[in-house]
């Protein structure tokens, strides 16, 4: 850049956008308020962040690959995962397919071996004749058999990075190997509702920090750490002195000041607090009201469980066992998770926002990772309870937001390495899952919704099915486990197309509108076509991919 | 140093002039943008400039004739918008008795003097905040010479232990206890606070803030340590956090230490990062094994380049750390003997503590010893490593790094490094990883990134990450080769000059200089650029109203205090305003990214709302409402007393007079924003002291002056300053 460009940029048009903080809607909004129903239909977005790379491959087992389990490794002699590979149940017939996925129910009998919440220590059949969860994944199974649960496997993108900052940067802007776009997808897709400029609440996440993912020059999407103290004091901290307080802030916000590269950001976000503290003070954060509770007595127990467990006492049946660490349905560390959880859905369920999202860490599972119990497991736990509850939450307490027109999804920033390492844990590799849930998605077709889907798991399964699993999965040491460098599980499917469709054919964007979302959606057509709508050979690494898939 | 100099621009149709010469740091002259009549109403818009002293209106009818001060314009509010949302306000200068028909406008602005501009950048990135000494200070010495003190910190006596009765007894823990058990009673809470309150009272700010910079820099999470690594070992918490935290606590004392050494370079403080047994857990070095078919651990290998030297994706690939972490299996830590602390060959202690009814000598828990970084030859691989395989520095870089020759290759600009394998492993492999260490310590790619974070740290955040990819738009950024440069990349290219043109290579305080001679540093390109971090948040807060107002500048002399804990957390796991404000847990970062250092991470509405809370608990008088024991936000130990600063700094004739006591406290909070900027903040400031708390007229000069919390007159200044403190501008830095 010359000097003469950085004056300009710096300054000349700093005039502009100082005025344009006056200005309720961005110029760029306007033409897009013709366009798509984003906002207007009512159908919502729940993300959940799992950072640090989820081990894919013990999430959603390949457990009819024979490399998985039984192949032995010439190199070193073992089966590629001797301590942390889930083992088959000899008594359940993996190959069975087009069947219900199992669930492994537990008694309230505390004599009964299958008394503990995760007393069942294999793979759970998933009934798609290739795949099995984790047993720490049970929960999934009443959603996966309602049809509302769509697994897909081999997710990434081309050129994978394998630095969990970058990575999760390109999951979260939407444009990978490009760290130079500083906007994040639901951001953008927010912009392109045309509410941003006139809702304060469009896109709203509940941890430490507001994520790249809504993050964006234009518009403030809103973050809060902690609903409970949103709120500000005043000086003398009584009625009189706090609405003073409140007025003089508010009036400061609109003094003009000089251009500086965050003062546009301060302002936006200022304003975005003063103009939501209204919204959340009239929703009940509380851990008393936190009385949320399924709608049936819960895992073949004789109570209903609190759907988010916040303290011990309402984390499964650990409460109505006299304090029985057993009956746990989570961790005890993921507490503050399920706080944020249910901060989001409340978002969700009471307000006009549109996305909510939040995170859960440690998925970085280098050392130890656990096979029945320990890291990996837990972290299982979070995410199943999750979707378990969310299912329900919205089901039963639906107010503002229904189960039906909800989306949950997962984003993770790469799977891991089909080999354990020596630490017991695994290292960065390239493709893994995604999970995606909702009364909406086009799980596994029964009796009481038919989807069209003969299974609800895309991308892993032992023969090739146009709707489920176009690119067969080739299983041995020489298979898709080791297709990348010989060590990491290839991508079938970019993780732009499975969030492209949802925000197109979930959301109500236009195709138009996608393509400034999701800008490898432009690409269609061109020499460096990325496929990520329709099928077909990468443009960018050449690697064949499934573009989207019926999930909606 | 520059005189103050008016701009003018005159309207549309006039030529504009500049009466002197452009700097690539002055922003250039306000434009009037728009002109509005209606009756008698003249009105005008044009965006401030940044750190204006005053704006000044001519006016004139008579295009022949010089323009005149127009003394009857003000600045008025009008409506953009409105609706059920609420109404949007913009400001412009209006007069309301033109009676001319036609009339010439123009814009005199007149910057704050560059001293004054300079003075308020030292303040913000040399120290963690201005505090009215030492603003008073750097007017009497005058920012060069104030810059030179904070770059010499070996001359400067350090007297901050006397500033809380706390260090005394957080130091007291910091020692080698005798009994048998090498142990440091502190837990990382004390160290936390301990760093905090340093970061509030040094005289060292800068060394402060290099140190907070390192800390952030090479990573390393406490918790790891403490609970996955020595849970192991040990099932006393207590007795983990102390150890755990005692290796943070050594990383902190020898960087430093290295610090203090004029001619310390970047290879030393790799060094002590390498050496430390904190980053040798964290990133899981001391479980890595690479003798017969066991591959070694590549995470230490891959953040050494991507985060540590060399930044992501700059001048390294996969394959590079794959290799490039065999050389580092063997290094690990054990309990050694006292005596072997400084001994990498050590073997295990074996010492059973006396007393002790077990006779294990291979229990941990067992043995008295100290935990340190050992090298075990028996796991390490011993195969040749050969790194970044036929590679060549990029065109970009230009001479002298692409003409000259590395490691030991002929060919000029190839920096490939090539470590012979052994036949057999012994100690003589702990060679590799100081051999590989001194080569990166000093290669473009490192000295560039860490560079552009010094940069970062002390210009602005408009210093993108690198790239190597032509098609990438960061690429002709950096292209030091192509020239055209920003003065962003200028100065990274100065800094690279420096770095590698003086020996030995790698000079932290000459590159530092490097930085604070630059024009960028010394005006706009610095003022009020970024937001501050949690910590550097939750410390100027106290900086800001902190005086000693007898001048010894020991505890329970000064305005502004606090006991440390209350801001970084009475215990590991207690809530504080650095964990409210974005999870800033110090020295337990769970990701070796470090915190960020620019802002978008930090600005949030939750994250304000939190900040705010603190910034208003802390002006509110301890004991009243807001900042009570069970609802204190800032905490019962951290407070100020604004009635006590303004009493020690102004005359007692001002003390009821609304201007002037706004006036002192804006030139406190706000030195380097011009007080052409600062009018409306001034009115509502004197609006503030003159409504009582419902907002109606209650005149300040018939306030009875006293600092006794609760009195209407305290309530009445505290109040204001808060007001003043939570605008946005004291969000920046």
């Amino acid at each position: 850049m010359t000097r003469r460009g950085f004056l300009d940029r710096s300054f000349k048009i700093g005039l502009g956008v100082a005025l344009s903080t006056l200005v309720d809607i961005p110029l760029v909004v306007k033409r897009a308020l013709a366009e798509g129903n984003i906002g207007l239909n009512g159908k919502k977005l729940l993300f959940i962040w799992l950072r640090g790379a989820n081990d894919s491959l013990n999430s959603l087992i390949p457990i009819q690959d024979s490399a998985y389990n039984t192949d032995i490794n010439p190199a070193t002699g073992t089966v590629i995962r001797p301590n942390i590979a889930i083992d088959k149940d000899g008594a359940a017939d993996y190959s069975a397919s087009g069947i219900a996925c199992d669930f492994p129910q537990s008694s309230s009998a505390s004599a009964d071996p299958n008394y503990a919440t995760f007393w069942y220590q294999n793979g759970i059949r998933t009934g798609n004749g290739f795949a099995a969860l984790h047993p720490s994944l049970k929960f999934l199974a009443p959603v996966y058999n309602a049809g509302d649960l769509a697994l897909i496997h081999r997710v990434a993108y081309p050129r994978q990075s394998r630095s969990h900052f970058d990575s999760q940067n390109y999951w979260e802007n939407g444009n990978p190997n490009n760290n130079t776009v500083q906007d994040g997808i639901f951001y953008r897709t927010m912009i392109q509702s045309g509410l941003a400029g006139t809702n304060p609440l469009t896109g709203v996440s509940v941890q430490s920090a507001l994520p790249l993912i809504l993050r964006g020059s234009a518009a403030a999407m809103t973050n809060l750490s902690d609903p409970t103290r949103y709120n500000l004091l005043g000086i003398p901290n009584n009625t009189g002195g706090n609405n003073k307080a409140d007025k003089a802030l508010l009036d400061a916000g609109f003094y003009p000041f000089a251009s500086k590269q965050n003062r546009e950001l301060l302002s936006l976000q200022y304003k975005n607090m003063s103009d939501t503290l209204a919204i959340f003070s009239a929703i009940d954060f509380s851990e008393l009201g936190n009385t949320f509770v399924d709608d049936a007595n819960t895992d073949g127990d004789s109570v209903a469980y609190n759907l988010f467990p916040t303290t011990s006492a309402k984390n499964g049946g650990y409460a109505a066992h006299g304090n029985d660490a057993n009956k746990y349905v989570v961790d005890t560390n993921a507490y503050s998770f399920f706080t944020n959880l249910k901060a989001a859905a409340l978002v969700l369920n009471k307000t006009s926002a549109i996305v909510a999202g939040t995170e859960t860490t440690g998925f970085d599972t280098h050392n130890n990772q656990g096979k029945l119990t320990g890291t990996h497991p837990n972290l299982q736990r979070r995410i199943a309870w999750a979707l378990y509850a969310l299912r329900k939450y919205f089901t039963k307490y639906s107010d503002k937001c229904n189960w039906n027109n909800l989306v949950v999804v997962t984003l993770s920033e790469f799977g891991r390495t089909s080999k354990q390492n020596t630490s017991l844990g695994t290292d960065h590799a390239e493709a893994g899952v995604m999970f995606v849930a909702g009364g909406a998605v086009k799980g596994f077709s029964n009796p009481n919704k038919i989807t069209g889907n003969p299974s609800g798991i895309f991308n892993c399964a032992g023969s090739v099915d146009p709707s489920v699993n176009p690119i067969g999965w080739t299983t041995g040491l020489n298979g898709s486990m080791f297709a990348i460098q010989s060590n990491y599980l290839r991508r079938t499917t970019d993780y732009r197309s499975m969030l492209g469709k949802l925000i197109r054919d979930h959301l109500g964007a236009t195709q138009n509108q996608l393509n400034w979302i999701i800008p490898g959606y432009a690409s269609e057509g061109t020499s460096k076509d990325e496929h990520l709508r329709v099928a077909g050979t990468s443009g960018v690494d050449s690697t064949q991919v499934t573009g989207e898939l019926n999930i909606i | 140093m520059r005189r103050a100099r008016p701009l003018s621009l005159l309207l549309a149709v006039l030529t504009t002039s500049f009466s002197f010469q452009i700097l690539a740091s002055d922003p250039p002259a306000p434009v009037i943008t728009n002109i509005n009549v209606s009756g008698s109403t003249r009105a005008l818009r044009f965006a401030p400039y940044p750190a204006a002293s005053n704006y000044t209106i001519l006016s004139g009818t008579n295009a022949s004739l010089p323009l005149t001060p127009n003394p009857n314009f003000f600045l008025a509010p009008f409506i953009i918008s409105a609706s059920t949302n609420g109404t949007n306000y913009g400001y412009e200068w209006r007069v309301t008795n033109s009676t001319s028909p036609n009339g010439l406008y123009s814009v005199r602005v007149t910057p704050v003097s560059s001293n004054t501009l300079f003075a308020a950048n030292v303040l913000n990135r040399l120290t963690y905040g201005p505090t009215p000494d030492e603003i008073e200070r750097i007017n009497m010495i005058g920012p060069d010479a104030y810059v030179a003190e904070q770059l010499a910190p070996w001359n400067i006596t350090e007297d901050v232990a006397g500033t809380h009765a706390n260090f005394a007894t957080i130091e007291n823990k910091f020692v080698e206890a005798t009994n048998f058990v090498w142990r440091t009673n502190a837990a990382i809470a004390d160290l936390r606070a301990w760093h905090v309150l340093r970061a509030i009272g040094a005289k060292r700010q800068f060394l402060e803030i290099l140190l907070q910079f390192l800390e952030n820099h090479f990573v390393t999470q406490w918790s790891k340590t403490s609970g996955s690594y020595f849970d192991t070992y040990y099932d006393d918490g207590t007795y983990q956090d102390a150890v755990a935290a005692q290796f943070e606590y050594l990383e902190n004392e020898k960087w430093l230490n290295a610090l203090l050494n004029p001619s310390c370079t970047f290879y030393d403080l790799l060094k002590i990062s390498a050496e430390s047994p904190a980053m040798i857990i964290y990133l899981d070095t001391v479980s890595s094994k690479g003798n017969g078919s066991n591959i070694a651990n590549e995470n230490y290998a891959r953040e050494i380049m991507e985060l540590f030297c060399m930044g992501v994706d700059n001048g390294y690939d996969q394959n590079d750390i794959t290799v490039q972490s065999r050389i580092w299996t063997g290094w690990t830590v054990d309990k050694v003997d006292l005596s072997n602390v400084f001994n990498p060959f050590a073997s295990a202690t074996t010492n059973i503590i006396p007393g002790s009814t077990n006779t294990s000598t291979t229990t941990k828990s067992n043995l008295y010893g100290a935990w340190s970084f050992v090298y075990k030859p028996s796991v390490h691989n011993t195969s040749t490593k050969t790194i970044f395989t036929n590679k060549f520095v990029p065109s970009r870089f230009g001479p002298p790094w692409t003409t000259k020759t590395y490691f030991t290759n002929a060919v000029p600009g190839k920096y490939q490094i090539v470590i012979p394998g052994h036949t057999t492993s012994d100690t003589n492999g702990i060679f590799e990883g100081y051999q590989f260490i001194t080569n990166i310590a000093n290669y473009p790619f490192t000295e560039e990134y860490i560079s552009i974070k010094l940069c970062k740290l002390l210009i602005s955040d408009n210093f993108p990450n690198p790239s190597n990819d032509p098609s990438n738009a960061n690429y002709n950024v950096y292209n030091y080769a192509g020239g055209n440069l920003s003065p962003e990349a200028s100065l990274v290219y100065g800094c690279m000059q420096t770095w590698e043109t003086n020996s030995p290579k790698g000079q932290i305080w000459k590159v530092l200089k490097t930085i604070t001679d630059s024009d960028l540093f010394r005006s706009h390109g610095a003022s009020q650029q970024k937001v501050k971090t949690p910590l550097e948040y939750a410390v100027s807060t106290v900086r800001a109203l902190r005086s000693s107002t007898n001048g010894s500048n020991v505890a329970g002399s000064f305005t502004g205090y606090s006991d440390g804990y209350n801001i970084s957390g009475s215990s590991s796991g207690s809530a504080c305003v650095m964990t409210r404000t974005g999870n800033m847990l110090l020295f337990d970062r769970d990701a070796p990214d470090g915190y960020p250092e620019t802002a978008p991470y930090w600005v949030s509405a939750g994250s304000i709302s939190e900040r705010l809370r603190f910034l208003q608990s802390f002006c509110i008088a301890i004991g009243q409402a807001g900042h009570t024991s069970t609802t204190n936000d800032a905490g019962s130990n951290t407070g100020c007393d604004i009635v006590g600063l303004l009493k020690a700094k102004t005359p007692a004739s001002s003390w009821t007079n609304a201007a002037a006591v706004a006036d002192y406290f804006l030139s406190i909070i706000y030195p380097g924003e011009g007080a052409g900027n600062l009018s409306l903040y001034r009115s509502a400031a004197v609006n503030f002291l003159n409504t009582d708390d419902n907002s109606a007229s209650s005149p300040f000069n018939l306030l009875t002056v006293s600092s006794t919390p609760g009195q209407p007159y305290d309530n009445r200044v505290r109040g204001m300053v808060g007001s003043l403190m939570t605008m946005q501008r004291f969000q920046e830095q």
